[in-house]
């Protein structure tokens, strides 16, 4: 099967490099490099970079990395100023230390005359990836933005929802609020033996899957409630609200008894094992791009069907990882070119087809992708839409302030500790502001 | 009769006692090979399964899509000219200490000190050493450069040599002199005495050092991160290649570190018979 | 003889050039390729760390900076985090080790009574040595997961408490400390085995002769010979626990919170995430000379025997 569709991406792809064939022998090609993360999509992007070197003299190799690891591993090169990655992969968070240190090479110039091609990508996005403090930095080519993902067979099965009702006395519905969030939670958090839609379950049941392992996921959970409280994780003024931070923390600590233990030694991808294996109801506010990966609960779990839907209170973390050009580039044009490739509708699309979460508003609304056949794929595409309206001209000092790499870096461990209940809600919050304010030598700068 | 009834019970204890033992050594590694071949839906489920219908999937994934068998390729190079290069240097080192007490205990001192050194503490001196490297005429015709072979073995040959060297030391102590000393006068060079005479003796302990050196290197892990990058990475730097953007895809991880540490088993396994003499490191005269 | 004699005949020039340097200029020139290597690439680090230490470095900031005096020295004194890396450091380093040595020692014994599958029981405790723990130390998270692994499986089937392994940050220390005795003790154990089957034979009968009992032949023989054995493998599993870091790094990340960052994880942390070389320098000047204080008492007699040894043999 894959063998096919590698075939047809070569036979799609042939008849360009054909034509190109006397304009750029193999050894002409200019080599560059991408650092990028580890994932399903390595294969869309065979495809895609076949289709790049088809119109350009280039070679382009791709350097897959652990998630965890790849930002020391980009700036280490870029402090070394090795020229090794041409195209860098950069979270949010990330791109202003990038930007003010020199790291990477701004693209207005670049990008002058293609304003289409930015107008496009989703407005929210542009706004906290692409910009920084008037320039543009790059292309975002790939969305985590989080949302609620839950068992929709739960939430609307008849026996459940009148018994909810009786408990709670409102209606079982995606919720919109974090009380009712955490009443749901709280609902189906059963034992073993209990029942569950009418049968008894076989093992322990949650009502929320959470990540507060020893990971930055944590914070990027706690950042909607943070938000939704129009607070910041950090002020205008660069510091730590503390006060802000105690109260989210305490609804995150209120949540943890719904969860399965392994909460706090998981990420992401725990959580989804959870799911996949018929163990949680919902997740709190999870990165959407991991709904292909959650659909397959579908066909794991007997009778499961998934639901995708803004996160309570319409906030949510929200990013992508940003395509940038290293400033160390020995061939910056191409680098250049190839980042506006990767972005550019066409390769969205493919990269959308492969069930890559796309940036590009012309991708995301695409009839195509709504379609119920590719449900299990793009399903949570009119999420993103709706969610990128919901939070329009959102902005977060966190990913302005040059220190935001290593606090977001840091904050997962005051966060975990009271997770694990170690510390109280309060004593996190002011370690936090302690460790941030230690980090930034003072209160941090803030740069729009 | 009641003495052979007592001392029964006492044997099926220890081995009683030896199964558990050798049941807790396995059985983490029995499981990740067993999850090794196991297809996706059979992996992350509650309760663990047993039982499952075994796939070589994970093993084409990881050999055919992933193309592990070029990280093996890369941490065999490395690690084994890394070994020799210990070795060699490392024993001619050691017999100087040995024989001729060179610096009085100084020098071994230092050298045993510089093993103290946390490796995450010159690990960034090493990228910047190895990147200046690179850039000269130099280090591109040794491949001595970033991403490349010879700042593995470099960086492996320089944290093995004190622990190779202390080894070393006291299997050569062992050799008698004499033995030297009527090889010198049949008329043999030094260099020759060091080849056909005191090598041969230390063989034992020359093969432990080897070992381990060789292990250290191939589960070697810091260093191959940071100063590879794809052409020279090894194999504990592979592995991580499966940790995806959708999670860690166990089964080929799963497949991956059991092809990674099957070279090693064999190795360890056939050289056992050859360590147990050198374990003792010679400080055990018998 | 006379054969290796007209062998030497034959090749007397380049074998005569050797022949004509003194023992000093052999012994020094045998050491000179170990020395190169060391000098270079351990005391280049050390000095590019020494200079960082008393400057301002951030690499995310400018790189190596201005000359600050002792200001790091201050900054890493007065570090409560590094403190507690320290604290960490050293209960893992007292436990791992003093596990490691007591199963170890005991495992031998049990071993070295065996009489038959002694090769079997050897091949299989050589096995955890031969892998790496940054790669089986992930299918220890695996075994320790409280969702998927087998550990807690196995635990609630006795109907025994299922604890969380790794969240529970009063155990998650000790999870460490379980791995690294699962990778170590057999070390500990073939070592001393090793040991105890070199030993000679001759005392012990005399022993036995005289009616002595197992306890005073193990007091008077069998742990004085050993000795020397035992305290290298004391040695050398202390510098390694010291140094503890894939484990953690792959387990725990130091987590929940601080509860498992060894002092080499948070130099990691400082150096590698939050880039600051100057912190990352120092704590490193500090961890080194620590090392070196108490290598003093625990090499020197070592060293000593060697250089008795070396001057008797």
């Amino acid at each position: 099967m894959k063998r096919t569709i590698l075939l047809a991406a070569m036979m799609a792809t042939a008849a360009p490099v054909g034509a190109q064939a006397q304009a750029c022998a193999d050894a002409d090609r200019v080599p560059i490099t991408w650092s990028t993360i580890a994932g399903f999509y390595t294969d869309a992007m065979a495809k895609l970079v076949a289709g790049f070197e088809a119109d350009h003299c280039v070679k382009v190799n791709v350097v897959n990395i652990d998630n965890s690891q790849l930002y020391n591993k980009q700036v280490i090169e870029m402090v070394g100023e090795t020229g090794a990655y041409d195209v860098v992969t950069l979270e949010t968070s990330e791109k202003a230390e990038f930007a003010e240190n020199g790291f990477i090479l701004p693209m207005t110039e670049y990008f002058a005359d293609k304003k289409a091609q930015l107008d496009d990508v989703a407005p929210t996005l542009a706004a906290l990836t692409v910009q920084y403090k008037g320039d543009v930095w790059g292309l975002p080519y790939y969305t985590y933005t989080a949302g609620y993902i839950y068992r929709a067979d739960l939430l609307e099965d008849a026996g459940e929802k009148e018994a909810f009702k009786a408990k709670y006395g409102y209606d079982l519905a995606v919720p919109t609020t974090w009380k009712q969030h955490r009443d749901i939670a709280e609902f189906f958090t059963r034992k073993k033996g209990a029942m569950l839609k009418g049968a008894p379950l076989e093992k322990d049941f949650y009502g929320v899957g959470l990540m507060a392992g020893p990971f930055p996921e944590i914070q990027d959970e706690m950042s909607g409630v943070i938000w939704s409280q129009g607070a910041d994780w950090l002020t205008d003024d660069g510091v730590v609200p503390v006060d802000a931070v105690e109260k989210a923390m305490n609804d995150y600590l209120a949540l943890m008894q719904f969860a399965p233990p392994a909460a706090l030694t998981v990420t992401y991808d725990g959580v989804m094992n959870q799911m996949k294996d018929g163990q949680i109801a919902q997740t709190y506010s999870f990165f959407l791009d991991q709904w292909p990966n959650a659909a397959q609960t579908e066909t794991l779990v007997p009778g499961a069907r998934m639901g995708v839907a803004e996160a309570p209170e319409k906030k949510a973390y929200i990013g992508g990882f940003l395509l940038a050009v290293s400033a160390s580039s020995t061939h910056p044009k191409e680098a250049m070119d190839f980042v506006a490739y990767l972005g550019g509708h066409d390769a969205q699309m493919e990269f959308a087809k492969a069930g890559g979460t796309s940036t590009l508003m012309s991708v995301l609304s695409d009839p195509q992708f709504a379609d119920p056949a590719n449900r299990a794929k793009t399903g949570h595409f009119g999420t993103l839409l709706a969610i990128f309206d919901s939070m329009k001209g959102f902005r977060s000092n966190l990913f302005d302030t040059p220190f935001g790499a290593k606090i977001y870096n840091t904050m997962q461990i005051p966060l975990q500790s009271a997770a694990a209940g170690q510390i109280t809600a309060r004593q996190a919050a002011e370690q936090l502001a302690a460790q941030v304010e230690k980090i930034c030598g003072g209160p941090c700068p803030i740069g729009k | 009769m009641l003495q052979r009834d007592s001392s029964f019970a006492k044997e099926a204890l220890r081995y009683g006692l030896i199964v558990i033992v050798l049941g807790f050594i396995v059985f983490p590694i029995l499981w990740m090979v067993l999850t090794s071949f196991k297809p996706p839906q059979d992996v992350m489920v509650s309760p663990p399964r047993f039982l499952f219908t075994p796939t070589l999937d994970n093993y084409y994934h990881a050999i055919v899509d992933k193309n592990f068998l070029f990280y093996i390729k890369n941490t065999l190079v490395i690690s084994v000219t890394s070994t020799v290069l210990v070795v060699i240097i490392g024993a001619l080192a050691a017999y100087s200490f040995a024989r001729y007490n060179v610096g009085d205990g100084h020098i071994l001192f230092f050298i045993l000190s510089t093993k103290m050194f946390p490796a995450i503490a010159v690990i960034l001196p090493y990228f910047l050493i190895f990147r200046n490297i690179g850039k000269t005429d130099v280090g591109r015709f040794l491949g001595i450069g970033l991403d490349q072979p010879g700042a593995l073995i470099i960086s492996y040959t320089m944290f093995n040599l004190p622990f190779a060297i202390w080894l070393l030391v006291s299997f050569f102590q062992d050799i008698p002199r004499e033995l030297e000393h009527s090889a010198r006068l049949d008329g043999l060079s030094r260099l020759k005495v060091l080849r056909k005479v005191v090598f041969p003796l230390a063989a034992p302990g020359i093969a432990v050092t080897g070992v381990f050196t060789l292990i250290f290197c191939w589960n070697e892990f810091l260093f191959a991160y940071i100063l590879t990058r794809q052409k020279a990475s090894t194999v504990t730097v592979g592995v991580e290649s499966f940790f995806t953007l959708q999670g860690i895809l166990w089964g080929p991880v799963a497949a991956a570190a059991t092809i990674s540490v099957l070279p090693m088993m064999i190795f360890v396994l056939a050289m056992q018979r050859y360590m147990v003499r050198g374990l003792t490191f010679g400080a055990v005269r018998g | 003889m006379s054969q290796s004699l007209s062998v030497s005949a034959a090749r007397r020039r380049p074998a005569a050039a050797p022949a004509m340097i003194s023992d000093r200029w052999f012994s020094i020139l045998l050491i000179v390729p170990a020395m190169a290597v060391i000098l270079v690439f351990a005391l280049l680090p050390l000095a590019y760390a020494l200079n960082v230490s008393f400057r301002f470095a951030d690499l995310t900031r400018g790189g190596i900076g201005a000359f600050v005096g002792l200001d790091n020295y201050r900054a890493v004194l007065a570090d409560e985090m590094f403190w507690a890396s320290v604290g960490v450091t050293l209960k893992f380093t007292v436990s791992a080790v003093v596990l490691e040595m007591v199963l170890g020692i005991a495992i031998a014994f049990l071993i070295h009574g065996a009489t038959v599958g002694k090769g079997v029981i050897r091949s299989l405790m050589v096995l955890p040595l031969a892998t790496s723990a940054a790669v089986t130390g992930l299918f220890w998270r695996y075994l320790y997961d409280t969702q998927f692994g087998l550990t807690n499986y196995f635990l609630g089937l006795l109907h025994l408490p299922q604890p969380n392994w790794l969240g529970d940050y009063t155990i998650a220390l000790w999870s460490v400390v379980l791995f690294d005795v699962w990778q170590w003790t057999p070390f500990v154990a073939l070592i001393a085995l090793a040991g105890l089957q070199a030993l000679p034979k001759e005392p012990f009968e005399a022993a036995e002769l005289d009616g002595a009992s197992t306890f005073r032949v193990l007091r008077t023989l069998t742990f004085p010979m050993l000795k020397p054995v035992l305290f290298l493998v004391l040695v050398l599993r202390t510098i390694d626990s010291v140094r503890l870091y894939d484990a953690v790094a792959v387990l725990t990340r130091g987590g929940p919170g601080t509860v498992t960052e060894s002092m080499t994880f948070y130099l990691y942390r400082t150096g590698l995430k939050l880039f600051r070389m100057d912190y990352a320098s120092t704590m490193a000047i500090f961890f080194l000379y620590a090392m070196l204080v108490a290598s003093l008492f625990a090499l020197r007699p070592l060293l000593k025997q060697f250089s008795t040894r070396a001057s008797e043999g």
